[in-house]
């Protein structure tokens, strides 16, 4: 044969080949994804960069809208959003919120792609749920907070003579005392709402995990009625009376320099609070953390988790993006990447975090998790809306909140305000 | 005889010189420029508050939901303490803000009218906070109140050990902290106000009153404040506005605490509205609160109805 | 009588002093580093000066992954502000002049209407906005909250133009109307010319309180629109997790220059125009 035809030939075979893949081209359009949330800075801000950064990588168009201020904000500016009947293809979402959010607009069954990552067996059972409203998932998990920790500052340990964390409420209280009685401030915390109502979750989590469940997750009224709930507002007392009562307003992160300096002593925060620490010139050397002291029983996991909707796109582009989006976030190296920056622990329970960019804390809370999820002892958070949908948790931290502020309320009014605060947001 | 015909009438007179077309076209003009903004703004008022008001009787809660629920809204929101804190709130913001800020105002304008020196920079300063954004004042004075951080640390610092301010953080005082600082960004445009009208106050009259010996403190007492009477009125209700919208405020300075403590109504609205999602209970608060509005302005209007019934006579 | 010039100037200077403390606080903020604004203490004295902090908050604090700082949402809040409030002040003085000089049959009565609208809080008429952007195809555009601005600013504009207009007197009127001038070249020719004072006030106004909201400008535009009270918010959300507090402050003086230079050369005429009768 002539090398002329000879080389048509190839060319022709070539090009026969290549046909498909460009067909296949042309109908695929770039995959992109339009985002809102509301980590606009910081640590979250950060990692929500470096998933987009992880999203372009791999061939996408990453359009994320951060809205400035808190949830409130980013939830005003979605409603708005969805209103218009333009809702960005994926959004932040949480908790009960998903399954309310879902009735107003359309979502996308995402299971078959969770199937294909074998994602499901591999979260804690209560998230999946909460992915799960219609019963096929529409959400899909980024990372996971452990909430009752306790942070004990190593230069206050010693000005107070404590040398170890303690692991009942009695020894904590027995350890705020000695705090107070070297001149610290035993507890530091935070003015904004939802930190008085992440003392108290504490502290009934601490008590009774099943409690907990009843009460805060169920809404029953027995167990709201009952003496675990009331031993609960004691201890919430009790903490308020060794807070900062300089704290007003202010975020809890302004106590950070006075944590490291040894003028305040323990800490009970969500797992990013290691992030705070670090932001603040901490090292691992000036603080040590650990489960919140549980009465009874190996630690519960008191869980906080950032998840992401799939709001029903228009356009094939976004249809692609949001296929791309879910397989990256649901590999173990996105979700280890983004815990390494924000200080969470992932989502999946089988990642290893024996790597470096974790802190034993960190490890420490992915072991607890795993723990707690074998014997049946992970609780939703109330103060960061997993527990309950937004009014109810509103009404409930209400109560929480002027109880912690003023110390005329005796327990057992702040144990009946709650329950008529429950009933009533019904 | 129609006030709308008269401008026409006379205008149709001319306009037959002027030609047919140019005349209508003209008119058509005039009546677009008087009502179609006009209705914009009129139209807008009244349709968003209708549908505040629709809304707050249907059981809307993330999104707007037409069902018909009666006052159940209304029964919920008035029973949660939220609301009724907040109302008592609105009563001892609003009083304290709207009066303290009208006397230091007036004390302001006052001092300023002496022809002193340097009157331009000092009524810079004491207008500058108004051109500051709510968020930032509230945000500024949250520093500056804090018993920790401000005037209680700088205080005790200097020697005074016993001194104590630590109103920010006490459930029955922090309402107050929220005076304060509302006082110090809208002193100025009161100061401004009354300054303004006790400048234009007739120079004959006051002339008379020193002829006849009174001194400068009886001056204002007997003719110069009197005469500014109105001015009062305005800024009464400008400011009774700021008190009642107040919102990025009271978010920045308190954030509604501690607690629940000084919570107002927007905060309310905004809560129920956008935090719980419970669109139909906001609605109610909000129409609650515009209500109250009404048992104020009602007075007002019918005070300034009065006034020109007797400016009529007169 | 001398003491009671000491006793004024005295109490102004004192005042005066006591109004600039804020102001003061946040200028010495915005000259220390955050770190030490943070390990010591929200108000004191600067153990060094920083001037970095006004470059960082200019072009190079992050929001997520944009680090511009805050200078584009200046120039969004300028393209915002200025067609709003000068669009809105003609309107008002439009609507003012027809309502108190040319009148019409049912004035008051819109004037009352137009009137009301300053007192309804904007967390209510969010969700209308909402709707009303929809239908009109402006959402997530600066031409959507220049239209918000300027419907919602024609209530006060309208106030103050009107109480403004009252004190022209009708023979004024009369007369141009005999000479045959119609409703525009009369408000050309004779309102508009004697409107300098109250068009100041109410310039100032509502430019002031259109640079300063926040509410509807976060939630009508998204990403690189927004205006720069946005920025501020999330300065203010980032302060929660590490410690910003010097960055903020040089923002928060960056984005109320504009304001305060308005208040600065426009007080005198604000005064003027104050004076001139805009109080009825």
């Amino acid at each position: 044969m002539p090398i002329t035809t000879r080389r048509r030939l190839l060319v022709g075979s070539a090009a026969a080949l290549a046909m498909p893949a460009f067909a296949r081209a042309q109908s695929e359009a770039k995959p992109r994804i339009t985002a809102i949330s509301q980590w606009s800075a910081g640590s979250d801000g950060a990692a929500i960069s470096a998933l987009g950064k992880l999203f372009e990588e791999r061939g996408g168009v990453w359009q994320h809208n951060p809205v400035p201020g808190f949830t409130t904000e980013m939830m005003n500016k979605l409603r708005a959003q969805i209103m218009a009947g333009d809702p960005p293809a994926i959004s932040q979402l949480k908790g009960p919120e998903i399954a309310a959010w879902s009735k107003i607009a359309p979502t996308v069954d995402i299971s078959p792609w969770v199937k294909t990552a074998g994602f499901a067996d591999r979260v804690p059972a209560e998230l999946a749920k909460s992915c799960q409203p219609g019963g096929h998932w529409i959400a899909l998990p980024l990372q996971v907070y452990r909430i009752n920790t306790l942070f004990m500052s190593t230069k206050g340990m010693q000005r107070a003579g404590v040398t170890k964390a303690p692991t009942s409420w009695a020894e904590f209280n027995d350890t705020a005392e000695k705090m107070k009685a070297a001149g610290m401030i035993p507890l530091a915390n935070g003015g904004i709402r939802y930190d008085d109502g992440m003392k108290f979750e504490i502290a009934l989590a601490g008590i009774s995990p099943e409690v907990y469940r009843r009460a805060i997750m169920q809404l029953d009224t027995d167990a709201l009625k009952g003496k675990e709930v009331l031993a609960a507002f004691e201890q919430l007392r009790k903490f308020a009376n060794v807070m900062n009562p300089n704290i007003a307003a202010q975020p809890w992160a302004v106590n950070l320099p006075a944590f490291v300096k040894g003028d305040m002593g323990m800490v009970l925060m969500g797992g990013w609070a290691q992030g705070n620490l670090f932001k603040a010139g901490a090292t691992l050397a000036d603080f040590s953390s650990g489960p919140a002291p549980q009465e009874s029983g190996p630690p519960c996991f008191d869980l906080n988790a950032d998840c992401f909707i799939f709001w029903k796109p228009k356009g094939a582009d976004l249809e692609a993006g949001q296929k791309l989006f879910a397989e990256t976030v649901m590999q173990p190296s996105t979700q280890e990447m983004y815990s390494k920056i924000t200080g969470s622990i992932p989502a999946r329970t089988d990642v290893n975090l024996a790597a470096e960019g974790f802190t034993d804390g960190q490890r420490n809370s992915a072991q607890n998790l795993r723990d707690a999820i074998a014997k049946d002892r992970v609780v939703l958070s109330l103060g960061h809306n997993m527990a309950q949908p937004n009014g109810m948790t509103a009404a409930m931290i209400d109560v929480l909140t002027e109880y912690v502020h003023n110390s005329a309320i005796p327990a057992v009014e702040g144990q009946k305000r709650l329950v008529a605060a429950v009933a009533g947001a019904q | 005889m129609r006030t709308g015909l008269t401008p026409l009438a006379a205008k149709q007179d001319e306009g037959r010189e002027q030609g047919v077309w140019r005349r209508r076209f003209g008119s058509i003009l005039t009546e677009l420029a008087i009502w179609l903004p006009l209705s914009i703004a009129a139209g807008h008022v009244v349709l968003f508050t209708a549908w505040t008001t629709w809304v707050s009787f249907t059981a809307s809660s993330l999104m707007p939901d037409y069902t018909w629920v009666g006052l159940r809204n209304y029964w919920a929101v008035t029973r949660t303490a939220n609301f009724q804190i907040a109302c008592v709130n609105l009563l001892i913001f609003g009083f304290g803000f709207v009066l303290l800020t009208m006397a230091l105002g007036l004390l302001l304008a006052i001092l300023l009218d002496q022809r002193v020196r340097g009157e331009n920079v000092l009524r810079t300063i004491f207008l500058y906070p108004l051109a500051v954004s709510f968020v930032v004042t509230g945000t500024v004075w949250s520093w500056l109140l804090n018993p920790g951080l401000g005037l209680q640390r700088v205080v005790q610092n200097l020697g005074w050990q016993d001194f104590r301010f630590d109103w920010l953080v006490q459930s029955d005082k922090a309402i107050y902290t929220l005076i304060f600082a509302g006082v110090w960004q809208g002193a100025g445009f009161a100061m401004a106000l009354f300054l303004a009208g006790l400048r234009s106050v007739d120079a004959d009259l006051v002339k008379a009153a020193q002829i006849d010996g009174a001194g400068p403190w009886r001056t204002y007492r007997r003719v110069l404040l009197p005469t500014i009477w109105p001015i009062f009125i305005t800024v009464f209700v400008i400011l009774l506005r700021s008190a009642i919208t107040s919102f990025d405020l009271v978010r920045a300075l308190t954030g509604g605490g501690p607690g629940i403590s000084t919570m107002l109504p927007t905060l309310v609205v905004y809560d129920f509205m956008f935090q719980r999602s419970e669109l139909g209970r906001g609605s109610a608060a909000a129409v609650l609160m515009l209500l109250s509005l009404v048992v104020v302005m009602a007075p007002y209007g019918l005070y300034v109805r009065w006034q020109r019934q007797r400016q009529a006579r007169a | 009588m001398k003491w009671t010039r000491v006793i004024v100037y005295a109490a102004l200077i004192i005042l005066a002093l006591l109004f600039l403390v804020p102001l003061g606080v946040v200028v010495v903020n915005s000259l220390r580093s955050s770190r030490e604004i943070a390990a010591t203490s929200l108000i004191g004295w600067p153990s060094h000066l920083i001037f970095t902090n006004y470059g960082q908050a200019w072009n190079r604090f992050c929001m997520a992954e944009h680090c511009w700082g805050i200078e584009p949402y200046m120039l969004n809040s300028l393209t915002l502000a200025i067609p709003a409030t000068i669009i809105s002040t003609l309107l008002g003085a439009l609507a003012g002049y027809s309502i108190s000089l040319w009148r019409f049959r049912g004035d008051q009565f819109v004037f009352g209407l137009v009137t009301l609208g300053i007192f309804l809080p904007e967390q209510m008429k969010l969700i209308p906005w909402v709707v009303v952007l929809r239908d009109l195809s402006l959402m997530n555009t600066i031409a959507g909250l220049i239209l918000i601005h300027t419907v919602q600013g024609m209530s006060f504009t309208t106030l103050f133009c009107r109480n403004y207009y009252v004190g022209i007197p009708q023979d004024l009127l009369k007369a141009a109307r005999i000479d045959g001038a119609g409703f525009f070249r009369i408000f050309w020719r004779i309102i508009l010319p004697l409107s300098p004072p109250i068009l100041i006030v109410t310039v100032i106004f509502q430019f002031t309180g259109i640079w300063n909201e926040f509410l509807y400008g976060v939630t009508f535009t998204s990403g690189g629109q927004q205006p720069v009270t946005a920025a501020l918010i999330a300065l203010s959300a980032a302060i929660t997790s590490e410690p910003m507090y010097g960055e903020q402050s040089a923002a928060v003086l960056i984005a109320a220059l504009p304001t305060l230079l308005v208040y600065l050369f426009g007080g005198r005429y604000f005064l003027r125009g104050l004076t001139a009768g805009a109080v009825k």
